[in-house]
């Protein structure tokens, strides 16, 4: 059971279940904790492997027992996601904590990684129960619609649920080139039907420079 | 006094005539009336003693007097302040993380690392934080720093609390505390999950925990 204490602590209640977090991200807990590291995300062999290969590196921990443990990483805002069923795409940077019963694996995002300074591989969160993603600052939960698609500049982007197709977009022009970039040379495109998490910061991009 | 909070990373006290208060050197941002602020050599009350005392533990933030009549706005670095109320018992905090603190409180260090044995060196070293801590006795309200949120946990007997070192803020009531390990060969061949100790804490009162595993 996930719930939130302030908005950057998650607390997680345990009756001898187990739950995956970020590696040292554990800051107290009552009750009999184990702490168990996981090779390779927790993913076997074949997802330790393919996660060295891709670069999407995700140190994680099972953590189990009795009692309530809490967790939190550099005073990131924590935002609670219910999957059901469905599949969460997000950085393994962004991800803190996820239900024992879903599975994390990784997938390839194309060019809008390069631009988004993410790399071209993210981690996937497929099944169903609860994951905890990190922010910086609070995030917001955007809706897409078949109508309405969405723009996300590639900094501020952290995750997304749902059937979604995305492509990075460019506004690269005359003007950019002679230097007078606006700053918003790239963006990801969204279509179809979902949900997509923004944080009110940029991390650095290359799309932010041009 | 009573500290009043204006948003999560600042304070607003009363300073009335007759009363003191400390705070952080520079932790000022704004005040009203006729309030003045004088530095404190000796790092707070206590005297010549107490002054060696800190120095000698390494616990000698600078603190300033701050006295008169009106209000007084602290904060420093963006950190987040929790208020802490302490009726009667102690609160045990580092020196660094002190914002500021009703005047009538007792001030003095305590040795932690007698807490414990060897392991009491260890957690000196594990924390950061030294082998000396504060400690704040009385009736009044401190105002505590901290990286990113804070949670408060009750701890009372039966049922013990462990904190990550670089997590733990400060605590107070009857506490006992000492460091426990997980240490097993996996930690041996550096494959550990990065939880290899944790302060344990047992006893009646509570321990304030940062969202976050950096220091100030």
């Amino acid at each position: 059971m996930f719930r939130l204490q302030g908005s950057k602590t998650l607390a997680v209640d345990l009756t001898g279940d187990a739950v995956k977090a970020k590696n040292g991200s554990m800051v107290a807990y009552d009750g009999r904790m184990t702490f168990k590291k996981m090779t390779g995300g927790g993913e076997g062999l074949r997802g330790m492997v393919t996660r060295r290969l891709t670069g999407e590196q995700m140190a994680v921990m099972e953590v189990s027992g009795q009692g309530t443990c809490y967790f939190a990483d550099r005073a990131s805002e924590i935002n609670l996601v219910a999957l059901h069923g469905d599949k969460l795409y997000v950085e393994a940077s962004n991800l803190l904590a996820t239900d024992s019963g879903l599975r994390t694996g990784t997938t390839f995002t194309g060019l809008r990684g390069g631009a988004s300074g993410n790399g071209l591989f993210t981690t996937t969160v497929e099944g169903t129960g609860q994951a905890a993603i990190m922010s910086e600052g609070e995030a917001v939960l955007l809706r897409v619609t078949p109508q309405y698609p969405l723009m996300v500049d590639p900094g501020a982007y952290i995750a997304h649920q749902g059937s979604l197709r995305q492509q990075l977009q460019s506004g690269v022009n005359f003007r950019t080139l002679m230097g007078e970039g606006s700053g918003e040379a790239f963006q990801m495109r969204f279509e179809g039907d979902g949900l997509v998490y923004v944080q009110p910061s940029e991390r650095n991009t290359i799309g932010g420079d041009v | 006094m009573p500290f009043r909070e204006i948003n999560s990373k600042m304070v607003e006290a009363v300073v009335s005539p007759g009363q003191r208060l400390f705070s952080q050197r520079g932790a000022m941002l704004a005040y009203r009336g006729e309030v003045s602020f004088t530095p404190n050599i000796q790092g707070g009350q206590g005297g010549f003693a107490s002054m060696i005392g800190r120095r000698v533990a390494g616990e000698a933030t600078p603190l300033m007097t701050v006295e008169g009549s009106g209000t007084v706005l602290f904060g420093h670095g963006g950190h987040h302040i929790q208020v802490i109320n302490l009726a009667g018992d102690t609160l045990y905090v580092e020196a660094d993380r002190l914002l500021a603190f009703d005047g009538s409180l007792q001030q003095g260090t305590m040795f932690m690392g007698s807490q414990g044995g060897v392991m009491g060196m260890v957690r000196g070293q594990v924390t950061g934080q030294g082998l000396f801590t504060t400690t704040l006795t009385g009736h009044g309200a401190v105002a505590v720093m901290a990286h990113g949120g804070v949670i408060e946990l009750p701890i009372v007997p039966g049922r013990d609390i462990h904190v990550d070192p670089q997590a733990y803020v400060a605590h107070h009531g009857n506490v006992r505390n000492k460091l426990s390990t997980a240490l097993g060969w996996r930690d041996m061949v550096g494959r550990g999950s990065g939880e290899a100790f944790q302060l344990e804490l047992s006893g009646s009162g509570a321990v304030y925990v940062q969202a976050s595993e950096e220091k100030l």
